[in-house]
């Protein structure tokens, strides 16, 4: 059988079930006393664990393994959850999670595991305990017995003997079982039980070698012999302990106890018999004893609190949605050329079925869109394990929380968020929260609050990075802008304070020397602003100094399919995303002004610059002017600009296309969709036109 | 064509089952991925056998198992264990499960497992 | 550069295009289609050589000019023009070429190093010549034309 194909199935799973174990091991830090998260931890854990064996991951299931164990001693309340215990866990999850990566990153999940199965280890005990070595006393054990065993002529005690002539006299037979194992079995004690529950269905079993005890404990090899009293035949006997799993070999002979009192021995004394009938009475109740203190601590676990998310879903690939996706673009694309021949035809009937079609296709889009939806969760669920360790590695206590993770977003987008997101979260415990001590001088209080939080507000969703911390120093942004000539001083003075902060995302602004191990890797939050804005986002941040700031950032719903207003520049068609357009408008020349040599013109109050896209875009004269400008008013925070453009052609449903990776970095052109008629419309990036 | 309810709560051991038996030519009659979905499809689909993982939330194997048991003293349950969950297996057989497989499961194992309880 | 060192071993199967008077020659498993010369939408602010992007069934494709891109004179494009669509490692590149003839087997042996002074094609873009039956052509670098660094 092969398991590649359950590889994906497996990857995606353990992640889940890692996750999981990782949000109630940090609800456990919070709430140690809250048993049921153990348990949940534990069953991840265990369902993990058997995940891995089955799929030949060793390590993995070996750790999942070690890790079950000191659950399960906090579950019995037999471990304390402290912060030692609780690191040797989370740092087996670390290796967990490192193993699950490589395995889905096309490796084997091979890893060193030796150091993190000793830390839980000496959670357990304490210790590191040696090897435990109980199989090789029981081996020798077993080893003796089977010396005897293998002719099944085991002998009997006179006390046996008498039990055995009374029952031959009653009509009973008496049989003597080797039974073998598979040597594979692995639950040989339950196997066994199994076997003893047929037996003393059929009959009395009244001597087992090894006895019942140890083979309770496991302690043989894979075979054993029992004697039996039966009415049955022997033939329904054998076939009955046939029809066990696992069961690799019956041997049964029938016993004459006659002919085995003849050659019995008379050694045997009174002292002996007391003490092989205690021994032989309990033996047939003693495999059900023990399971039975065991069913209360399986019952105790099973007293959490019941969490109903039995959703009826199913697995899609990613894969397939994006055809489906792509299958849809082109029905997009042919519905906007119906559409366009519908209306220069202007049959009603034509008409009525192209609309109703567009309305179909429109609630289609919105299911399809729907479906590449996933919460933000998917992120955000790795940040509270980063914001644990962080704050360890720098001595602050930081209490994260984590609002809207339920809010959705296309898959492309989730798919490329997390970094940029981690960049700023870092940002904000490096350099916004402070240390304990700092904030009691402060008089704030020592743990410092970072909240995260996640909205939906129109066709944007919002997350917010919050702190309390030390805020930026403006001054200081300021001089470290001019230093390395991000700004000019001139431009400093017209700048609102908000646009100041935002000079921390402009490049060039970090530099290298300044770089600290947690929020510099290297990268300075210019990347984290390219980041977001190539996904259709923005990037804002606010602050106020000692009070804590906030980093802001608005990203599309979804990427795919955008609504643009199509309009001509000479005979060149371009699409601006609805997104950025503020208002359309149709002003007379007369009202365009010149400012500074830019042509300007008065907006409800306000100054707006112009720009014409002819001229920016080096679009060829084809003679096509009125006395009126086209104007589309667009805005990047709190600036605006007008677009001068010839003609609004409308609004218009678009499928967003790449430019193919051949071409990179066209300017102010962020991508491509193609019209009704085939033809290649470009998309503007107005953010790249506004300075 | 025997039918088998499957129940586990990963899917992922759900498609093992489910490949094994339908190879070998079961006819899969549901997949639960709780005790209460199981005790639920049980009734409904009346398979003629099912494979019951222990470890699951909501409602565990052994509870689940007990359940159906009161619905069909015949039913044909085969507990699916992992390693170290010996007890409960037994206890399982007590309450009348018919036999176990043993996580990692072989296919053999498992194709051993049914054969022997639809015997 | 590797594609030279691996398949010069081997023989070659090119499609053969024309620009001006020379013949040039270019591994046909990287050519997806060759078009008939179409629409293309005109991308501002670009190098001169780029022409604009074209819908190739669903999928934006840019499009270079061949002959503006070697500095050879302009033509106007018309019946014979055609557009080589190639796509290797995931990108995809329409090279505009005055006509393509046919497709050739070329033996491994009659690839030369391209000779000191070649027309006025940029060296670079060539990966050698090929002589066949009085014929001369001119294998292009294709990864070179690929990854063509915009200016």
């Amino acid at each position: 059988m092969s398991n590649v194909e359950y590889l994906d199935v497996f990857i995606d799973e353990s992640q889940e079930h890692l996750q999981l174990i990782n949000n109630s091991l940090l609800e456990l830090e919070n709430q140690p006393n809250n048993l049921s998260l153990v348990s949940e931890v534990f069953r991840s854990a265990h369902t993990l664990k058997g995940m891995a064996a089955t799929m030949g991951y060793e390590d993995l299931s070996h750790l999942t393994h070690t890790m079950e164990n000191v659950l399960d001693a906090i579950r019995n309340e037999q471990l304390e959850p402290d912060d030692k215990v609780m690191d040797a866990v989370f740092g087996s999850v670390d290796d967990l999670e490192a193993m699950i990566e490589d395995i889905a990153s096309g490796g084997d999940g091979k890893r060193d595991i030796e150091q993190a199965v000793q830390q839980l280890e000496l959670a357990l005990n304490g210790e590191v305990p040696e090897v435990p070595n109980q199989t090789a006393n029981a081996t020798s054990e077993t080893e003796a017995m089977l010396e005897v065993g293998t002719v099944l002529d085991e002998g009997f005690d006179q006390f046996e003997m008498t039990v055995l002539t009374q029952s031959q006299e009653q009509g009973f037979t008496v049989y003597q079982l080797k039974i073998e194992l598979d040597e594979n079995t692995m639950l040989k004690a339950a196997r066994v039980f199994m076997v003893f529950e047929i037996l003393e269905n059929m009959g009395e079993v009244i001597k087992s070698t090894p006895p019942v005890d140890q083979l309770e404990e496991e302690n043989f090899d894979n075979e054993f012999v029992v004697t039996l009293l039966t009415k049955e035949p022997g033939t329904e006997l054998e076939q009955s302990i046939r029809n066990v799993s696992e069961i690799d070999n019956v041997q049964m002979i029938e016993i004459n106890v006659n002919e085995l009192k003849a050659g019995l021995g008379q050694q045997e004394s009174a002292a002996t018999e007391t003490a092989v009938l205690e021994k032989s009475v309990p033996t047939k109740k003693q495999p059900a004893s023990s399971p039975d203190q065991k069913v209360e601590d399986s019952g105790s676990s099973d007293q959490q609190p019941k969490k109903s998310d039995i959703n009826k879903t199913i697995r899609v690939n990613i894969e397939r949605l994006d055809v489906l996706m792509n299958l849809f673009e082109e029905l997009v694309i042919d519905r906007g050329r119906l559409e366009q021949i519908s209306s220069e035809l202007n049959n009603s009937e034509l008409n009525e079925t192209v609309e109703r079609m567009s309305r179909i296709s429109g609630d289609l889009q919105e299911i399809i869109l729907n479906m590449r939806m996933m919460p933000v969760e998917q992120v955000f669920n790795r940040f509270p394990r980063m914001v644990r360790s962080l704050s360890k590695d720098l001595g602050k206590q930081i209490n994260l929380t984590i609002h809207g993770a339920e809010t959705e977003l296309d898959r492309t987008i989730i798919d490329e968020i997390g970094d940029p997101l981690v960049h700023l979260l870092r940002n904000s415990i490096d350099h916004g929260i402070e240390k304990p001590e700092v904030r009691r001088n402060l008089g704030k209080s020592e743990e410092g609050q970072v909240e995260l939080r996640a909205y939906h507000s129109g066709n944007n969703v919002f997350i917010e990075i919050e702190d309390d911390g030390a805020g930026i120093n403006k001054d200081k942004v300021i001089q470290k802008a001019l230093t390395n000539g991000v700004v000019t001083e001139e431009e400093i003075e017209k700048m609102s304070d908000q646009q100041i902060f935002s000079l921390l995302f402009a490049s060039g602004f970090s530099t290298a020397e300044e770089v600290t191990d947690v929020s510099g890797r290297g990268v300075g939050l210019d990347v984290v602003r390219s980041t977001f804005e190539s996904l259709g986002g923005i990037v804002e941040v606010d602050s106020e100094l000692g009070k804590g700031s906030i980093f802001s950032i608005q990203l599309p719903l979804t990427l795919s399919i955008i609504d643009v207003m199509l309009v001509e520049v000479q005979t060149e068609k371009y699409a601006i995303p609805l997104s950025s357009i503020v208002e359309t408008a149709i002003v007379n020349k007369e009202d365009v002004y010149s400012a500074h040599n830019q042509k300007v013109i008065d907006f409800r109050g306000k100054v707006v610059p112009l720009i014409f896209l002819q001229d920016t875009f080096d679009v060829q004269e084809a003679g096509q002017h009125d006395e009126y400008y086209s104007l589309v008013l667009v805005n990047k925070g709190e600036k605006m600009a007008g677009l001068v453009v010839d003609s609004l052609i409308g609004q218009h449903d678009i499928v967003l296309k790449s430019l193919g990776s051949y071409l990179t970095n066209v300017f102010a052109i962020s991508g491509a969709t193609i019209l009704g008629d085939g033809q290649v419309a470009l998309i503007v990036d107005t953010n790249a036109l506004i300075k | 064509m025997s039918s088998v309810l499957i129940v586990d709560d990963a899917a992922f051991m759900r498609m093992m089952i489910k490949d094994i038996l339908e190879k070998n030519g079961f006819e899969v009659a549901g997949e639960a991925a709780n005790g209460e979905e199981a005790v639920t499809l049980y009734k409904e689909a009346n398979p003629d056998l099912v494979t019951m993982d222990i470890t699951m939330p909501d409602k565990d194997g052994l509870e689940a198992l007990k359940e159906i048991k009161g619905i069909d003293p015949e039913a044909k349950v085969i507990m699916c264990s992992a390693m170290g969950q010996q007890s409960m297996v037994i206890e399982a057989i007590q309450m009348g499960a018919k036999d176990f497989i043993v996580k990692p499961f072989q296919s053999d194992r498992v194709l051993e497992a049914i054969n022997k309880v639809m015997a | 550069m590797e594609v030279t060192e691996t398949t010069a071993s081997q023989d070659l199967k090119v499609i053969v295009f024309q620009l001006k008077d020379e013949e040039y020659a270019i591994e046909v498993d990287y050519v997806q289609s060759i078009e008939r010369m179409q629409t293309v939408t005109r991308i501002p602010k670009v190098s001169p050589y780029i022409i604009g992007v074209m819908n190739l069934r669903g999928i934006i494709t840019p499009v270079i000019d061949l002959r503006k891109r070697f500095g050879i004179e302009e033509k106007k494009y018309d019946e014979t023009t055609r557009i080589l669509v190639l796509s290797k490692d995931n990108i995809e590149l329409g090279l505009i070429v005055d006509s393509a003839n046919d497709v050739i087997d070329i033996p491994a042996e009659k690839i030369e190093p391209t000779p000191e002074v070649v027309g006025s094609v940029e060296e670079e873009y060539l990966r050698g010549v090929i002589k066949l039956d009085r014929r001369l052509f001119t294998l292009l670098n294709l990864d070179k034309v690929l990854h063509d660094k915009q200016s």
